[in-house]
């Protein structure tokens, strides 16, 4: 008669279920990183192209809370303390290795002139690939941050302030190191270093071209080498005291077998700069010095070595300098009267409710709090532009290099110049927020993923909505290209969500089912807004444009608008997902809990044939 | 109890609303209190409201009461309702009726003193079934009761139950003990029930306070017989009989004053039944013919209208049907969203074996495709979520703790093609949280956001502004059993949606530096020298002693732990043995999880930064070992204090279980008692229409009554869904109005639901052994009420429970 209520649940099910079935309280010890390989039907799926087998689940120990943080389970479910931010386990993967690009990119490059409408595509582009960066290409990883599709005509973020230039490099091999030691750190923001015992020994074992994984969990954040036999053996782990990191990117132009630059973003609002190979590290933001909100996303500025951009859950959008220290943040008023930014504060006024009067942001400008042309460029920030008053969740940066997509709380999408710091473009979701937005790698689209339940596909040259996707079950948190399926018609990108799925999409345009209405060439806004996007960059002013308002475009209604199915949905994981990325040779999904799954993929079909496989 | 209140009420009702005032002099001279949280966020605010968007009262809870409490509450602050409850009977005639209309009877009830006795009363410190809501709560919540000389809840500041005791000691507590139909020239009823307390929200010249809705809960309670025990009882039910009584009620109303001007003007329709008619006539712009007038603003708010929509595999001849419902009851799924759940309500359904479709066309039974689409959206959409599932294993609801994700903004996918504004947007603006392990006991509380206060808790008497986040609290996945069960969306334009965000901004960076904060304060902490294990900040510390000055005469309060802290606010290891000492029962130290509570940031605060820079000198000192020792230890620690919470509470969830098996044997007899009673009264009940066995009962009345009121469509479904169960069950002996009424629509259309309805024997065999006495029905029924396996998705199929329950 007498019924067990049900366990209370745990961030980490799995691991609580494993320590109540051990007869055990939740993990309060730390624990070592699990590897393991099951298999069944549940563990593989099957595409067009054939079947994707889970080669191994590495399961990353949920660090227990440091011991001046005696966990409060604050027994009333209604207690409205705030949470701190936290984050699921996501990955950055990073290779060595110069690796042969894959199928899209080859592609785009042997084209000699068939981009020229799509935006990334400067008219007077030229096709020379000569340009030392090529060599920083990569075979791991496909965020847009580092696509080798860079032309040498764009410039680079902030050139021309000659106070940005980075202080004259007398080695190129030998970059400059953060100031402090990790492993004898004595900061109380760093909790404990872990080593791998062999550290030196693995680092100079391993293959070159084998990846390297950064992993964060709870409050610890785990460098792994995914080409190692025992890879569950982190080659180090940093556990902080109590800040959790949410977000991590290592900077593809400076890595190599001696240096890695890594930039985490914490709960805190604090950001660490990290060289692993020397255990050298440097804080950012100190105490939130220039803003105490946490960083939702952080990335290296594409092509720069010393830049990178953080994303503070405030909704402002700062450039970082590695290098540089932290002075106390005002927003200077000349930066946001001056220069090439319109002059927004008279504009559109907003309705009495809110109370900030000229600080207050209407969501369809840009604030530039500091331009990167600012002459007072001795310290950090380098750059802050504040978008909104509304968590930015995720932004992307364009294969390009020019734009920038930011997807937030509000379930806006936003499409920015980062280069000449102006706004262009604002969509909103179907409904709820925007979490997880990406670039195709050809720069034609954006994805976004949210609240909705959907992916939607977005075309910023058209400033149109091409498609929304229906498949997943819950909240979508990660989408990524496959580029290795991807040509210049056809396109392959996953998805994962709350729902615990991944989703496989396939999409081309001419195949579109377009429901009564086509919505994209009879949107009369989404052309005169590709004419003004397509004029700024061409003129060297842009000044036509600065007086025209960023109108948002409406919600179109489900009757005009595509759906897309997906060619795959299945659940692959016991706890939501939250990261996907894919490699040459498979996909890899991560949950909250830690659960790092690799999916090979079908191994009879090579996997440069990226075109036989999209008949479906 | 009911003398109690009667006691109260003969107390209250001497005292006129002047009192209010004085009560008001009286806070103001006791700087002891605190403003609370709310009358923070009210500060500055401008002058009352007329349209009482501005009040912000609890509700007073009589003992599991609080699905009463927070349906109300999410009523009122749906504006197109409360406006509409509010004007409703248009009364022209200004001389006699105006001012009567703004005089609801409201007595104020002496403020308790803070010593915890009301002045009047006497020794009623609170009502004892509010000492039992407590109790209930605390099980809940996971505390547990020491034994020996516990310290009571409600003394602890920072819990709920404190809060409570201060929102009822602050005042001014409105008591409605008496309703005032005859100036709306309506009969007492649920509806001038919820009228009479709009009014008094919106008439009171204060902002907050405490409204004892009792007498609308004693109406409510005579017209609804499931409902008239002290259990605990189902919110979204509560939910749907309030608006099915609030429709007949205002429907009867209109019925009444036609009759009553037919009879008298001769035909000629008088101007207040013009207005009566028009005013609410005029607003059903798509109302469906068929409707009695003057009821037109309950559906248009509330109601939507399904197609359901059955493709025979045999002939491929679809069928069509609309159905209106008044809310959405939506499967739900492990992993899930609303919007996938919603998507799966409208999911195609095989209608095959024991469910096959009865087709017209080919005649017989065959296999059928079934799905059903929104064809209009409702105003304001409420999405009950089916957390109690029936168990076959257990013989009882379980609850289902899925994680399921509400966004704060919603749009319908399963609309069909001619539906009228298939992409409306609809707004997030309440969530109904049930706490608890499983349906039979637990707490409800509502999350409200108001016009321009944000988001509230109303937690009973308790009103407590909370941030937007913590709306999302309630996925079902956190600790602490609390989850969203009923989410109220309503319809908005997506320009404001944006302009709000543009305006929430400022709350919103506050918002996340204050996530970054709880970081970085803990961030600082990392041991001090003088307090090894700095468990500190897990302690509730108490903000002000002077909070315990009112309340002298708590004899324990030296030994309960919260005190130790506010009196001893530094090292815990002196205080440890102690403890144990003054409390043998209490064998967890104190930071046990078991007795913090609301760790308030205030309270946590000061200490925190005091020990700041002891602890960066231990920060030095710290060694790796040092640590590792105290890792262990501390997992020690934990795991003792896990081990003996989980016993306490396993022993006090067996003695909770006892009690209720108590409370059931109890209330069954009550019922069978009032059965017998009813019967004996059954032949000289004026309402009772002369109708076979149910006459007497509320519901399958009012479903013939309803009939005419909602769509006759719409309620012959929901008949239907009853009569099938009791033909099933009693042998097809119910023929009655409603059921005629069906048989008026094509027969295919009953086929479609007859399946539906009779696909599930375990369930009839129960209610068919049920409805032959009387003691098992009461056990029985209440699985039955939320065993929906058959894709039964209408929350007002209740009429098979009822009607199965009470025929015999």
């Amino acid at each position: 008669m007498f019924v067990l209520p049900p366990p209370p649940r745990y961030p980490t099910a799995a691991a609580y279920n494993a320590a109540v079935g051990s007869g055990q309280v939740a993990p309060m010890i730390e624990t070592n990183n699990i590897l393991s390989s099951p298999s069944g039907p549940e563990y593989q799926f099957l595409v067009g192209e054939g079947l994707y087998v889970l080669k191994e689940d590495l399961h990353l120990a949920t660090p227990p809370p440091h011991p001046s943080e005696a966990p409060v389970v604050n027994p009333n479910p209604l207690a409205t303390t705030p949470q701190p931010a936290t984050a699921g386990s996501k990955l950055t993967l990073v290779t060595l290795d110069v690796r042969p690009l894959p199928p899209a990119f080859y592609k785009i490059s042997s084209r000699s002139s068939g981009l020229q409408q799509s935006i990334q595509e400067h008219p007077d582009e030229s096709q020379s690939s000569t340009e030392p960066r090529e060599s920083s290409s990569d075979g791991g990883r496909m965020n847009s941050s580092d696509v080798p599709l860079l032309s040498p005509n764009v410039p680079a973020f902030g050139e021309g302030n000659i106070l940005l230039a980075p202080p004259t490099s007398k080695d190129a091999n030998k970059r400059r190191k953060p100031k402090n030691n990790m492993t004898k750190s004595n900061s109380s923001f760093i909790s404990r270093v872990i080593l791998n015992e062999g550290l030196n020994k693995r680092l100079q074992d391993r293959p070159n071209d084998g990846l390297f994984a950064f992993a964060n969990i709870n409050r610890a954040f785990q460098w792994l080498d995914l080409s190692s036999p025992t890879k569950a053996e982190y080659l180090t782990k940093i556990l902080f005291t109590k800040a959790h990191c949410l977000c991590h990117d290592v900077n593809w132009i400076t890595k190599s077998s001696s240096h890695i630059d890594i930039i985490m973003g914490f709960s805190t609002g604090e950001i660490i700069w990290w060289e692993p190979i020397s255990q050298r590290y440097t804080r950012l933001n100190k105490n939130g010095a220039i803003n105490g909100t946490p960083v939702s996303e952080i990335r290296w500025i594409p092509g720069s070595e010393h830049l990178f951009m953080a994303a503070h859950m405030d909704g402002s959008l700062v450039v970082y300098d590695k290098e540089k220290e932290d002075a106390i943040f005002s927003a200077e008023e000349e930066a946001a009267a001056g220069g090439g930014v319109p002059q927004q504060t008279n504009g559109e006024s907003v309705n009495d409710g809110s109370t900030t009067g000229s600080n207050s942001n209407h969501s369809c400008r840009m604030q530039v709090n500091k331009s990167v042309h600012s002459k007072n460029q001795k310290t950090n920030p380098v750059a802050v532009w504040k978008l909104s008053n509304q968590r930015i969740n995720a932004f992307a940066f364009s294969p390009d290099h020019r734009h920038l997509a930011v997807v937030s709380e509000d379930g806006s999408l936003r499409m920015i110049d980062y280069l000449k710091e102006e706004f262009l473009d604002l969509f909103y979701s179907y409904y709820g927020g925007l979490i997880c937005v990406c670039w195709s790698p050809d720069g034609k689209y954006v994805l976004t993923g949210g609240q909705d339940d959907l992916i939607s596909i977005w075309c910023p040259s058209e400033s149109a909505l091409i498609a929304r996707c229906q498949g997943h079950h819950s909240w979508v948190t990660s989408v990524a290209f496959d580029p290795w399926r991807c040509d210049d018609k056809n396109y392959r990108f996953g998805s994962v969500g709350e729902d615990r799925r991944i989703c496989l999409w396939d999409f081309s345009v001419g195949m579109l089912h377009r429901p009564k209405a086509a919505s994209v060439h009879h949107h009369q806004r989404g052309s005169s807004v590709s004419s003004r996007l397509a004029s700024m960059q061409r003129a060297d002013s842009g000044e036509s444009a600065d007086k025209e308002k960023i109108l948002p475009h409406p919600v179109e209604p489900r009757s005009r608008t595509a759906m897309l199915p997906p060619v795959l949905s299945k659940t692959i994981d016991e706890d939501p997902l939250c990261w996907i990325d894919f490699t040459q040779d498979a996909i890899l999904t991560s949950c909250k809990s830690g659960h790092i799954r690799t999916w090979s993929r079908p191994s009879d079909v090579s996997p440069q044939g990226g075109e036989d496989g999209d008949s479906r | 109890m009911a003398g109690f209140f009667n006691k109260l009420k003969g107390a209250g009702n001497g005292i006129s609303k002047v009192d209010s005032n004085a009560s008001l002099k009286n806070k103001k001279e006791e700087p002891v209190q605190e403003l609370t949280p709310l009358e923070k966020l009210l500060q500055n605010a401008g002058p009352v409201r007329e349209d009482g968007s501005d009040k912000f009262f609890g509700l007073e809870n009589f003992g599991n009461t609080c699905y009463c409490n927070s349906i109300i509450q999410a009523l009122y602050y749906s504006e197109p309702f409360r406006e509409h409850v509010v004007k409703y009977p248009f009364l022209p005639a200004p001389d006699s009726l105006d001012g009567q209309q703004k005089k609801v009877h409201v007595t104020i009830r002496p403020p308790i003193q803070p010593n915890g006795t009301a002045t009047v009363p006497g020794k009623g410190q609170k009502p004892t079934t509010s000492a039992q809501a407590l109790k209930q709560r605390q099980v809940v919540n996971g505390q547990v009761v020491t034994g020996g000389q516990p310290m009571r809840p409600e003394d602890k500041p920072d819990s709920p139950e404190y809060k409570k005791k201060q929102s009822m000691i602050r005042g001014p507590v409105l008591e409605l003990a008496q309703e005032n139909p005859d100036a709306y020239g309506m009969e007492e009823c649920t509806f001038t029930g919820l009228k009479d307390i709009f009014t008094a929200l919106i008439e009171s010249n204060t902002r907050t306070g405490v409204l004892s809705p009792q007498r609308f809960l004693d109406i409510f309670k005579r017209d609804n017989e499931l409902f008239r025990n002290s259990m605990h009882q189902d919110a979204h039910e509560f939910y749907g009989l309030v608006l099915n009584d609030v429709i007949a009620n205002v429907e009867a109303n209109a019925k009444r004053i036609q009759e009553k001007d037919e009879s008298t003007s001769n035909g000629h329709v008088t101007q207040a039944t013009k207005i009566t008619l028009g005013a609410s006539g005029g607003i059903t712009s798509q109302a469906v013919s068929g409707r009695t007038p003057g009821t037109g603003w309950v559906h248009d708010i509330f109601e939507g209208v399904l197609v359901s929509e059955t493709r025979c595999l045999t002939c491929e001849t679809a069928s069509q049907r609309d159905e209106t419902f008044l809310d959405l009851s939506i499967d739900l799924e492990e992993h899930s969203s609303v919007t996938s759940c919603l998507q799966n309500f409208s999911a195609e359904e095989m209608l095959c074996e024991r469910n096959k479709f009865h087709c017209d066309h080919c005649g017989g039974l065959q296999e059928a495709e079934k799905r059903m689409k929104i064809k209009k959206l409702p105003k304001v959409l409420a999405l009950h979520l089916k957390r109690f599932k029936y168990t076959e294993d257990y013989s009882r609801l379980q609850k289902l703790f899925h994680r399921v994700v509400y966004p704060y903004h919603l749009r319908m996918f399963n609309t069909t093609d001619d539906a009228v504004d298939p992409d409306r947007m609809y707004e997030l603006y309440a969530v109904v949280i049930h706490i608890g392990s499983n349906a039979y006991h637990g707490h409800y509380v509502a999350v409200i956001k108001t016009k321009d206060r944000g988001w509230l808790l109303f937690d009973d008497e308790m009103v407590e502004p909370v941030d937007k986040h913590f709306v999302r609290n309630f996925f079902g996945d956190r600790p602490g059993q609390a989850c969203a069960y009923v989410l109220f969306y309503q319809e908005v334009e997506f320009d404001a949606v944006r302009e709000e965000m543009d305006a929430e901004g400022p709350e919103e960076v506050r918002l996340a530096n204050l996530k970054a904060d709880t970081s970085l304060v803990s961030e600082q902490v990392n041991g001090s020298a003088t307090v090894p294990l700095s468990k500190l900040n897990t302690q509730p510390l108490q903000p002000v002693e002077e909070d315990h000055d009112p309340m002298p005469s708590l004899s324990h309060a030296q030994t309960a732990p919260g005190d130790i802290a506010s009196t001893v606010p530094l090292p815990m290891s002196p205080t440890l043995p102690d403890h144990s000492e003054t409390h043998p029962m209490v064998a967890a130290p104190p930071p046990a999880p078991a007795v913090i509570t609301n760790v308030d940031e205030a309270a946590t605060i000061p200490p925190k930064s005091k020990d700041e820079k002891s602890r960066d000198k231990k920060e030095q000192k710290a060694q790796e070992k040092a640590r590792k020792a105290a890792e262990k230890e501390q997992a020690q620690l934990a795991e003792k204090q896990r081990l003996d919470k989980q016993t306490k509470i396993r022993e006090a969830q067996k003695s909770e279980q006892e009690q209720l098996q108590k409370a059931l044997q109890e209330s069954r007899r009550i019922a069978a008692e009032e059965e017998k009673q009813r019967k004996r009264e059954m032949g000289d009940t004026p309402s009772g229409v002369s109708e076979g066995g149910e006459k007497s009962f509320g519901f399958l009345n009012r479903a013939s009554r309803g009939s005419k009121s909602m769509t006759r469509k719409s309620f012959a479904f929901l008949n239907k869904v009853g009569d099938k169960g009791d033909k099933a069950a009693n042998g097809d002996k119910g023929s009655d109005k409603s059921d005629k009424s069906e048989k008026g629509e094509s027969s295919s259309v009953s086929a479609a639901d007859g399946p539906g309805s009779s696909s599930h024997p375990p369930q009839q065999q129960q209610n068919g052994g049920g409805s032959h006495s009387p003691t098992t029905q009461i056990s029985q029924e209440t699985p039955e009420k939320h065993d929906k396996p058959l894709k039964e998705r209408f929350s007002f199929g209740l009429g098979r429970k009822k009607s199965t329950k009470f025929r015999s």
